[in-house]
């Protein structure tokens, strides 16, 4: 933090003085702050790619150093042996995070478009009750719905997880819609509608359309939500549905002293999220920071 | 609203019908459910016995919760200070015209918060271990400790258990906070700033009286968040320390958890349930009235009272006027 402080004072002098050379050093320092910051955020992703790649006894020998022979027999024996449910709970968690994140695209689309565009007596209430649903802490709801679920006989089925996640995550996503249909004026609806146009049609085919953008935004927001949900797969799902971080903390539970094969599982199980952020890293920043300024 | 071309309510209900019908059924049952069995003692089994108020006078004289209530409380304070004043430093450093690369950096900044905190909590497990951490690791390369076998078991010390397991939060969100607060920041009109520059103002003037009044209410959106954020931790200390050693790293959702889970208590756990609603409610409430209060000056406030004074006498001078009720 201080020197920080330092450097902005330095900055404030060498600016005000505006001599060249003390900008050229000043740039240097600033630069080489921030990409310190930057490195050390992904660090660990670098640290655990190079590292994943050694033998345990090779990584206990120093743990910094770069592989002396690097093989990918760690990530063998992880995919390869079903007993550690990493690869089935990759595929868990897909097929959670898609239809979840598909369900609350949908209803978001449809609740918050209804909340926007058409007055009826259950207009406001409903509008309240998502709002409430926004403040409501979640975590105090573990208990309570793991009570909830297992009266119902909706625990460790596939579709458990869907319930909370497309619950939690609708009002905020229903909100970011609402905001955005309002900014869409209301006479295209009343031309076709002069056209002949039904409501649903109208609202799937002419504003769906319009609204593409934020359903983006809202499904970009979920991916990660859902892919990266803990406390609820933790009480709600058993060994045969787990997913990702469940599975995750199983594993490291039972060989938290082999690094390498931990930073391996890690790896994979975070590469589909890596991935699909440093593809698309401008849309999803872009998203995430409308979505959490919005929401 | 479209009030031209309404729909049936028929259309409407049954577009509604299943949303409403899953959200109130995971959200506002489960709610009532907990308030409704936080009334029992009930361990996991058939056998409730409805015991009154008891587990909330149990919880009241409950030295674990309050312990993890102040711990919960801590997260906030320090999660503010570290997450969105490091992020506000950085931004003012990343919006110089002298940093390059401004993309990368927020790419790169912005990647932590978007893995999971499980994994995050595992990386910080093997940076903070006492053999094979690159903490002691480091300690031993700068030469504060001979070996890494008598380097600290980092994870061990209850008074600094706090900070640990604090430190990857701040480190995982900095550069979310960091996205954010420049997403404000770009949207200021840089004929403002320059004709500062103009006027003399210097870095850290420009950043105090123009950057920082500009982006306010951003700020504030980002404070609201770190407090919500910090109410509810669970994931990284579950992983980390499981609340321990002892009750040292403990927060309110984590001793629900052990409460309900590992000694199976539901009843009390349902009544801690219960309290992390109405306590997280309350400290998220009480802190927006606290901001609201604190980031409206007493020019505005003056404003606002005047405003409402003057709309009062408008009121009670059309009354004295047209008679009662005669204002339409």
């Amino acid at each position: 933090m201080a020197s920080e402080k330092i450097l902005e004072t330095q900055a404030v002098k060498n600016e005000s003085s505006g001599t060249k050379a003390g900008n050229t050093i000043l740039g240097i320092i600033l630069n080489v702050f921030m990409w310190i910051f930057s490195l050390s955020c992904i660090f660990p992703l670098i640290w655990m790619g190079y590292s994943s790649l050694k033998q345990k006894r090779d990584f206990n020998k120093d743990i910094f150093s770069l592989p002396s022979e690097p093989s990918l027999s760690n990530y063998q024996r992880i995919l390869s042996n079903p007993d550690y449910n990493i690869a089935s709970s990759m595929i868990n968690s897909t097929r959670t995070t898609i239809i979840s994140v598909a369900l609350i695209v949908v209803c978001a689309f449809i609740v918050g478009y209804i909340l926007a565009r058409c007055s009826f007596k259950m207009n406001r209430p409903l509008y309240l009750m998502f709002l409430m649903g926004m403040l409501i802490p979640v975590h105090s709801l573990m208990v309570p719905i793991y009570i909830i679920f297992s009266r119902a006989g909706l625990l460790n089925k596939w579709y458990t997880l869907l319930m909370p996640y497309l619950c939690f995550n609708l009002p905020v996503s229903l909100f970011l819609v609402e905001g955005y249909v309002k900014g869409i004026p209301t006479a295209l609806e009343e031309a076709a509608a002069i056209d002949g146009c039904s409501f649903s049609r109208s609202m799937f085919s002419i504003i769906l359309p319009i609204c593409k953008p934020i359903l983006t935004t809202v499904a970009i927001i979920n991916v990660f939500g859902c892919w990266n949900e803990f406390s609820f797969a933790l009480i709600l799902q058993s060994k045969a549905f787990q997913t990702v971080p469940l599975a995750l903390k199983n594993f490291t539970g039972q060989f938290n002293s082999d690094f390498p094969k931990m930073m391996a599982a890690m790896l994979l199980t975070m590469s589909p999220v890596v991935i699909f952020y440093f593809v698309f890293s401008k849309q999803i920043i872009k998203g995430m920071v409308a979505g959490a300024v919005k929401g | 609203m479209l009030n031209s071309i309404r729909p049936k309510n028929r259309v409407i209900f049954g577009y509604l019908l299943i949303p409403v019908a899953l959200f109130i059924f995971t959200v506002f049952v489960p709610l009532v459910a907990a308030l409704f069995y936080s009334f029992y003692d009930w361990k996991v089994g058939p056998n409730k016995i409805f015991n009154g108020l008891e587990n909330y006078v149990k919880l009241f004289h409950d030295e674990v919760f309050w312990a993890s209530f102040r711990h919960n409380i801590f997260l906030v304070v320090f999660c503010i200070v570290g997450q969105v004043g490091i992020a506000f430093i950085l931004v003012m450093i990343i919006s110089s015209k002298l940093v390059k690369a401004k993309g990368i950096h927020r790419t790169f900044g912005f990647f932590p918060s978007t893995i999971s905190a499980v994994c995050i909590g595992f990386i910080w497990l093997m940076i903070y271990d006492q053999r094979k951490g690159l903490l002691n690791w480091f300690l031993v390369q700068i030469g504060k400790i001979p070996n890494m076998k008598s380097g600290p078991v980092w994870l061990n010390e209850p008074e600094l258990i706090m900070l640990l397991v604090s430190i990857p939060l701040v480190w995982q969100y900095v550069g979310y906070y960091m996205v954010i607060i420049l997403s404000a920041v770009a949207s200021i009109d840089t004929e403002v700033l320059e004709s500062a520059e103009i006027d003399g103002a210097n870095g850290i003037q420009r950043a105090r009286y123009i950057v920082l009044p500009l982006i306010k209410s951003t700020l504030l959106v980002c404070v609201t968040l770190c407090i919500a954020g910090n109410m509810k931790a669970f994931d990284n200390i579950f992983v980390m320390t499981k609340g321990g050693p002892g009750y040292s790293s403990m927060v309110m959702a984590m001793y629900g958890y052990k409460t309900s889970f590992e000694t199976g208590y539901l009843g009390y756990g349902s009544c801690i349930s219960v309290a992390i609603f109405v306590l997280s409610l309350i400290v998220i409430g009480g802190s927006q009235a606290l901001l609201n209060h604190f980031t409206t000056d007493e020019y505005d406030r003056n404003e606002a009272k005047q405003a409402k004074q003057r709309q009062k006498d408008m009121i009670a001078a059309a009354k004295a006027k047209y008679g009662k009720g005669g204002l339409r």
